[in-house]
């Protein structure tokens, strides 16, 4: 009695762990990530002490990561990223990398309004950061459609070239800006700013633009680029290469 | 009714002038006048009286036993004398200078887990001010004395009942006092443990110290007491030498004694 | 003094070989590490990450030493009957009470700093650099766990061990939003709800004055006034805390 009794709690514990693993096995394939995700407004953690602000924001910040990842080679929806992004930036207004990323990442929902707005708020927030103005008057060159973004992205260059820290060559682009605002070759310099500032995801946008603006006929193209050495890196310059000569 | 007291010079009632002489030319460890003792229990903090005017008397050198059934206010008695409990009235008179020459063994005592029987006599030592030197040389001895040297490393989980026991005598001894109260020395322990206690408490006897211990086990107490008081329901029915116990009872027998005494 | 230091020797012994704090520190340094994955999947955040969720992770494991060990530091004692043996020795309910707090101190002192040394190494090697921020944060931190653990005494004195640990826990967390008790305070309209909004901006120990992980991850500076105003604010709660537990203490029959 007492074996067979032995026998038939070894067979239900079996049927669980099957339950367990079938349930589990055909989750993956059930779920399907949701473009549309609630993200609390800021409000809702006005109260919580500064300290559990910062821990927050980093947890939003790894959620937007996902939710990014998820979604942008595959349904293409992004509808709740602006509204994570917002939240991290509002909930530590010094996590700078968190504006960078999240303006590039706006680009890919046909959004540079927004990510123009983030660095606003991202400039206000950190006044003496070179790179707001910097990417302030990228985008304001890049995707503003009217005649004066010319001269805004070259007044906002030159405010990057007065702060502390920024490299040698924005006072430069801030001159070149003023003067020949519209020539490719401005553009080109623009655009390998961001592959030299920015994160993976810049990077890809940079190398797709900078794909698209430099010459298509390979010896061209190497002028063009040897040009570019002076405004990147040393330690950088062999992966830039690689990167504006990929399929060649 | 309450009983008489059997030993004159107990008397308080019809002292003659030789036993009052007498009397206060005997030093007392412990004079016990009146003690009561109220507590409220319950959420409704009813009142209970535990101790309703206990009167004992210890005198210097004593064994004495103070027996009673359960609940009758031994341990609240001891725990008053203490200072562990604050009495309603009455008074507490001890003749030695204070904690630091007393020792006491609790009923059922627990130690510390993770300390090793050496390390817990060490800060049992340091709770009398003990300098360095002083307290390697007590605690030594005193493992000696309850047979604990081999012990001494071991942590105080992992010990025996027994071994629990004598290290609580340990403790009650570190500060050679000269007054020592152990309750319920002997519960739990095995017919050699119960020797061996009776063994430290005869030599403690022998060195002129104060014993005073409860116990439950008449047989025990007959054997080395030299004086006992039987309480009941919060007062003190009797007391006296064991002789005059023995004497009182017919064949000799505490045990009979006690059950004529908290019987009546 | 004396008796006071062997008391708190002995509670240093006594809780530092104890197993629980042993599971505990494991379980800490296993978030510490898992904190590692989180910073990898950070987009290039990782050493903001590690620092922060690091020192979460210091924080809520010695919360959880400072509830439950303090509070039944002194119950266990009053439960399993050990101050029987304690009291019937010239030791005053005082000396117990400041040794019982400053062997726990030093048990817990010896826990946090081990921890925050596990992270700022690992942070070093995460951000290429020390990051000596992360030891003056696991000091912050310390500090206010020690208040918890005074508070925690103090309510183990008036009731049982897990609800004092849940007070004491209690006290944390309001302690993160006394920042908030003023500015709602203006929002009721009748005088009561004002002057009891004082009381308790009063009583509840402000642990958020100082944003320590904000600092650390770059949210602002820790000036060293600031620093030693506030470390000056939470000795003295503690210590009028410990005070009360004493004076009640004081009170109690075995």
């Amino acid at each position: 009695m007492g074996r067979l009794r032995n026998v038939a709690a070894l067979l239900v514990v079996c049927a669980c762990v099957a339950a367990i693993v079938v349930y589990q096995s055909d989750r993956p394939a059930a779920a399907r990530p949701n473009p549309v995700v609630f993200v609390p407004s800021s409000g809702f953690y006005d109260s919580f002490s500064p300290s559990v602000r910062a821990t927050l924001a980093d947890v939003y910040w790894l959620m937007a990561i996902q939710y990014y990842g998820e979604h942008v080679n595959s349904d293409h929806r992004l509808d709740s990223l602006p509204s994570m992004v917002r939240l991290v930036t509002t909930l530590s207004p010094h996590f700078t990398e968190a504006y960078f990323s999240g303006a590039f990442a706006m680009i890919d929902i046909g959004r540079p309004d927004i990510a123009y707005g983030l660095l606003k708020k991202g400039f206000a927030a950190n006044p003496h950061d070179w790179r707001f103005p910097f990417y302030l008057g990228f985008f304001a060159y890049t995707y503003a459609s009217n005649a004066q973004r010319y001269r805004v992205a070259a007044q906002w260059y030159a405010k990057s070239a007065r702060l502390p820290g920024r490299p040698d060559y924005v006072p430069r682009l801030a001159a070149e800006l003023a003067t020949r605002g519209g020539s490719t070759q401005t553009a080109i310099d623009l655009w390998t700013q961001v592959w030299v500032n920015g994160d993976k995801y810049a990077r890809q946008k940079a190398v797709t633009a900078l794909d698209r603006l430099l010459p298509a006929d390979k010896i061209a193209r190497e002028r063009a680029v040897a040009g570019l050495q002076q405004m990147v890196p040393h330690a950088l310059f062999t992966q830039f290469l690689a990167d504006v000569f990929q399929g060649y | 009714m309450r009983a008489a007291v059997t030993d004159e010079q107990m008397s308080s009632e019809h002292p003659s002038p030789a036993a009052t002489d007498l009397r206060d030319t005997i030093a007392r460890a412990l004079e016990v006048r009146d003690l009561r003792k109220t507590v409220a229990v319950g959420f409704r903090r009813r009142k209970v009286e535990i101790l309703r005017g206990v009167d004992l008397e210890v005198r210097e050198g004593d064994v004495f036993g103070l027996l009673g059934p359960n609940g009758a206010g031994k341990t609240t008695t001891l725990k008053v004398v203490l200072g562990l409990m604050r009495p309603t009235s009455g008074s507490v008179t001890l003749g030695v200078d204070g904690l630091g020459e007393l020792g006491y063994l609790p009923e059922n005592p627990y130690f510390y887990d993770y300390l090793t029987g050496a390390e817990f006599l060490q800060f049992c030592a340091r709770l009398f001010s003990l300098d360095g030197e002083e307290r390697g040389r007590r605690v030594a001895a005193i493992l000696a004395e309850v047979g604990l040297e081999r012990a001494a490393g071991v942590q105080l989980r992992k010990y025996s009942k027994g071994m629990l026991q004598r290290i609580g005598i340990a403790q009650a001894l570190i500060n050679e006092p000269r007054f020592v109260l152990l309750d319920e020395p002997m519960t739990g322990l095995d017919p050699i443990g119960r020797v061996e206690v009776k063994e430290i408490i005869q030599r403690l006897h022998e060195r002129g110290t104060t014993v005073l211990f409860n116990s439950h086990i008449l047989a025990d107490v007959a054997a080395v007491c030299t004086r006992i008081a039987i309480m009941r329901e919060g007062r003190v029915l009797w007391q006296g030498t064991v002789d005059d116990a023995l004497a009182s009872s017919p064949g000799a027998d505490l045990e009979r004694f006690f059950m004529q005494v908290v019987g009546s | 003094m004396r008796r006071v230091a062997a008391v708190a020797v002995n509670t240093f012994r006594e809780t530092i070989r104890d197993r629980i704090l042993g599971v505990i520190i494991l379980f800490a340094l296993a978030m510490i590490v898992a904190s590692l994955w989180l910073a990898s999947i950070s987009l290039g955040q990782e050493g903001r990450m590690i620092k922060d969720f690091g020192l979460v992770a210091i924080s809520l494991f010695g919360l959880i030493v400072a509830a439950f060990v303090a509070a039944s530091l002194v119950r266990k004692e009053v439960d399993k009957r050990t101050v029987f043996i304690i009291f019937s020795k010239p030791v005053s309910r005082s000396e117990f009470i400041w040794g019982k707090f400053l062997g726990l101190a030093a048990t817990m002192f010896v826990v946090l700093m081990g921890m925050t040394a596990f992270l700022f190494a690992l942070a070093w090697i995460v951000a290429h650099g020390p990051q000596g921020s992360l030891l003056v944060a696991g000091l912050l931190i310390y500090l206010q766990l020690l208040v918890v653990m005074a508070m925690t005494m103090l309510f183990s004195t008036l009731t049982s061990a897990i609800l004092a640990s849940v007070w004491g826990i209690c006290v944390y967390a309001a302690g993160q939003l006394s920042h908030n008790v003023l500015s709602l305070s203006r929002l009721g309209h009748s005088g009561v709800t004002h002057v009891m909004s004082r009381v308790v901006f009063y009583v509840v120990p402000n642990l958020s004055a100082i944003d320590v992980r904000g600092a650390v991850v770059g949210e602002g500076a820790m000036s060293h006034t600031s620093i030693l105003a506030w470390s000056g604010y939470l000795v003295a709660y503690l210590v009028v805390a410990l005070f009360a537990a004493t004076w009640i203490f004081a009170r109690k029959e075995f």
